[in-house]
């Protein structure tokens, strides 16, 4: 009666490697609250041993950040990514789905909806439909971080950035409608036909699933195979220090988190945090929609970063930035969150008195 | 052999719901059908049964206090670290409370100076054996599942590993212990000593007790000074019998490695597509061979192991050129199990142990049992120390393969004892080999360690339906 995909759920064989790598079972330490343990509340929902209104199986639907760490660490190859999109979509129905999920989402279910969100801010934008690669400007990345376009087309001139692109569907998809998330992506596929280029993990992760790998470059897949020139490597006075916050789903999803090391290399002195590649408690709408969750997951990072010494933490995804970004702001910290194309495009924002 | 599901998951009544949560704090007593599904099973296939309640005690005292109100009122406790052990020790067979430890989850002490560690048993295999590290030393047990298991769980399991040939297993690193009886009475036995033999040695009886004498609260190890470097090396051969000859002569040529592990034709190919290692796909079977210590020695016994391989009829052989190489291959190794999970959705894996001259025909009678039985067995092993681990994989829902697994494994106990081994190696009887073991043991063993488990527990509430019950 359930919409879990029998193959999916049954490749599971309940060894327990993942544990280690959940973000969540390592706040609770309690079984419910880990990958293996989640599988098994979907395998009780599909075996009706629990109803879809069990309370602790709605919590844990809400509760897992989606950041995909358990699936690199899985021997069986289990895609909890997929499991979970189809638990969301069975359990955040209707009402059932967070308020702010819910209004996110129809803020950029319409193309001009997403068009006005950026209207105000200066993000890039081009002309005419593209003949070659186009940049993907994002739904909120163009109003919370319209610098980051910017950079990107500085970066490379060649990019086409029309305004009425639309959103990727990510949102969608990981809020418990994804069959919504892959038309959104189809058409934004139809809409910028060649290459897509994206200042977002998350969304080059999505992006890539439905219209396959060979369409989507995130930015730092973009620079790196372009070669882009940096400062000397070779060249170390004066140059700073620089710690990478991974996208969960370009590192767990698609295998990207040597490129954006390699970039940050070439403009600075490239410092690799412990936890670079585990999720900062963004995890797209989970931030607005879970927030003590969210910052639980945060503090050890931020101790972290501030402990490195390094002048700035970059980012590869928009909620990511926001995440961190406020995360510092309110430690008071002196450490900058930055987005990799504004490195890359030669910015180096001043360090805030303390 | 369908699954084994208990009907139990019967709430506890109101009253001790109230006594628990006035002793752990409310947060940390889980009693809703939703919280307790997952604790219905560990790691083990086709065994399931929910229990009542999951408590999550964070100090000696709480555990003490939790068995004292269930020794009172006659409710199971089934102790649990990370679940994943492979024979159903952790599954709660009458229901009651599964006690989880893991809140009980830092390293106490490391001393270089006495080579030991004291730790709670919430920390994991491989997070102890990192702080050792970081102060120069080892703690040899190397089970899989070291990044998931908990110290305490290991210690109830005697968990064994992939250098138990050189190194031995769990037990013989434990020195102390710290455990709470059925009857609520905390015990310390043991100490940071490596001579003591003031009584009874009660923490060698502890471990490997699977939670039916009482449970771990702290562990005193011993450490070892870690050596100079680690190499590996790999041999291919037409058969796992072949690779087995291999693991004879080794030994008797004189050298203990600390590694030498073996895998079919099946378990390669597995491994393979989850590590993507380059390994050789068109080999009956695979060899890893590998020593540490100082690094001429190290070399030296590589080069004599490879020419061993070589004149038992290697296909190929070759030494991995560094540390990290080697790290590699054994993380791979570790994800055996797992990784033949690719092969079906159900993988039985069981843990034989033959003496060391008898593996290659334990391998051939393998073989033989599971064509008769039409069942698909991928075995590996740590081939160093005759434990060999028969993996069955099945389809879910498909009872009859089940049911033929569960007669091809009975048969492959037999054969196993008959050779002079045993039924399990390091994974321990839990509710899974519980069938077999008076044939392992014989009656009056069996009925000396029910009187043993009496004393320990005389009201019965320690993971009831497992050993000594």
């Amino acid at each position: 009666m359930t919409g879990f995909t029998p193959d999916l759920l049954n490749r599971c064989i309940a060894c327990g490697f993942c544990l280690p790598a959940c973000p969540t079972y390592a706040l609770t330490k309690d079984e419910t609250s880990s990958p293996r343990g989640r599988i098994d509340l979907m395998r009780a929902l599909d075996e009706g041993i629990l109803p879809a209104d069990d309370p602790r199986v709605r919590e844990e639907a809400a509760f897992c950040l989606g950041c995909r760490a358990c699936e690199t660490v899985c021997p069986a190859g289990v895609q909890y990514g997929d499991l979970l999109e189809e638990w969301r979509d069975q359990q955040w129905q209707g009402t059932g789905r967070p308020l702010v999920a819910r209004l996110l989402m129809i803020l950029v279910d319409a193309r001009w909806r997403v068009r006005l969100l950026g209207l105000l801010r200066r993000h890039a934008r081009t002309r005419g439909g593209p003949q070659g690669p186009s940049l993907m400007l994002g739904c909120f990345e163009r109003a919370l971080f319209p610098k980051v376009s910017r950079a990107a087309r500085r970066l490379f001139p060649e990019l086409a950035a029309p305004a009425a692109q639309g959103c990727c569907g990510a949102l969608h998809a990981h809020n418990g409608d994804s069959a919504r998330g892959r038309r959104m992506a189809e058409e934004l596929g139809r809409r910028l036909p060649g290459t897509i280029v994206t200042t977002s993990g998350g969304c080059a992760a999505h992006l890539s699933s439905v219209l396959g790998r060979d369409r989507v470059k995130e930015l730092s897949q973009y620079a790196y195979e372009r070669d882009t020139p940096g400062g000397d490597p070779a060249e170390t006075a004066g140059r700073p220090r620089i710690a990478l916050q991974d996208s969960c789903h370009l590192r767990n999803g698609l295998d990207v988190w040597r490129e954006p090391r390699a970039m940050l290399e070439r403009v600075g002195t490239y410092v690799e945090l412990p936890s670079a590649g585990t999720c900062c408690g963004a995890a797209g709408t989970y931030a607005l929609v879970r927030p003590r969750d969210s910052r639980r997951v945060l503090d050890a990072k931020l101790d972290e970063i501030e402990a490195a010494g390094v002048d700035y933490v970059a980012v590869v995804n928009p909620g990511c930035y926001r995440q961190l970004d406020q995360g510092l702001r309110r430690r008071k910290s002196r450490v900058r969150a930055v987005h990799l194309a504004e490195l890359l495009a030669g910015e180096r924002p001043r360090r805030r008195a303390q | 052999m369908p699954v084994k599901t208990t009907a139990t998951g019967e709430p506890l009544d109101a009253a001790t719901l109230r006594e628990l949560r006035a002793i752990v704090g409310a947060e940390h007593v889980r009693h809703a059908d939703g919280d307790v599904t997952p604790y219905a099973r560990d790691a083990t296939p086709l065994f399931r049964a929910r229990p009542g309640a999951v408590v999550h005690p964070a100090s000696t005292e709480e555990v003490a206090a939790v068995l004292r109100l269930a020794g009172a009122r006659g409710i199971p406790v089934v102790p649990r670290g990370a679940g994943s052990n492979l024979c159903s020790a952790t599954v709660p067979l009458e229901g009651g409370i599964v006690l989880v430890l893991t809140r009980l989850d830092r390293i106490l002490e490391i001393s270089a100076e006495e080579l030991l560690a004291v730790s709670q048993p919430g920390v994991t295999s491989a997070a102890l054996a990192d702080a050792a590290a970081a102060h120069g030393l080892l703690y040899a047990p190397d089970p899989g599942s070291r990044s998931v298991a908990t110290i305490g769980g290991t210690v109830a399991t005697c968990a064994g590993g992939l250098r138990g040939l050189k190194y031995g297993v769990t037990r013989n690193y434990v020195l102390g212990l710290e455990a709470v009886l059925g009857t609520g009475e905390v015990i310390r036995t043991g100490g940071r000593l490596w001579k003591d033999v003031a009584g009874y040695d009660l923490t060698r009886l502890l471990t490997g007790s699977e939670g039916t004498l009482g449970v771990i609260t702290e562990v005193t190890l011993a450490l070892l000074p870690a050596p100079g470097t680690a190499g590996n090396g790999l041999a291919y051969f037409p058969t796992l019998a072949d690779a087995g000859r291999a693991v004879t002569r080794v030994i008797a040529a004189g050298i203990v490695p600390a590694t030498l592990e073996f895998l079919d034709a099946r378990c390669v190919d597995a491994v393979e597509q989850h590590a993507r290692l380059g390994l050789r796909r068109d080999a009956g079977a695979l060899l890893i061979f590998g020593d540490d210590g100082e690094p001429a020695a190290v070399a030296q016994r590589l080069d004599r192991m490879a020419e061993l391989c070589r004149d038992t009829g290697a296909i190929e052989v070759s030494v991995a050129g560094h540390a990290a190489e080697s790290e590699a291959l054994l993380a791979a190794r570790r994800c055996t199990l797992p990784a033949l999970s690719r092969l079906g959705s159900i993988t039985i894996l069981e843990d034989v142990g033959v003496p060391r001259p008898r593996i290659a025909e334990m391998v051939g009678h393998i073989d033989d049992i599971a064509g008769r039985h039409e069942v698909t067995i991928a075995t590996f092993g740590h081939a160093g120390d005759g434990n060999l681990h028969p993996t069955c994989v099945i389809d879910k829902g498909d009872d009859e393969a089940a049911e033929r697994a569960h007669l091809a494994f009975g048969e492959i106990f037999r054969t196993a004892m008959r050779l002079g081994g045993t039924i399990t190696g390091e994974h321990g009887v839990g509710a899974a080999k519980l069938p077999y073991l008076t044939e392992r043991l014989g009656a009056a063993q069996i009925d000396l360690q029910r009187r043993i488990k009496a004393a320990f527990d005389p009201a019965g509430i320690l993971n009831p339906g497992k050993a000594g019950s």
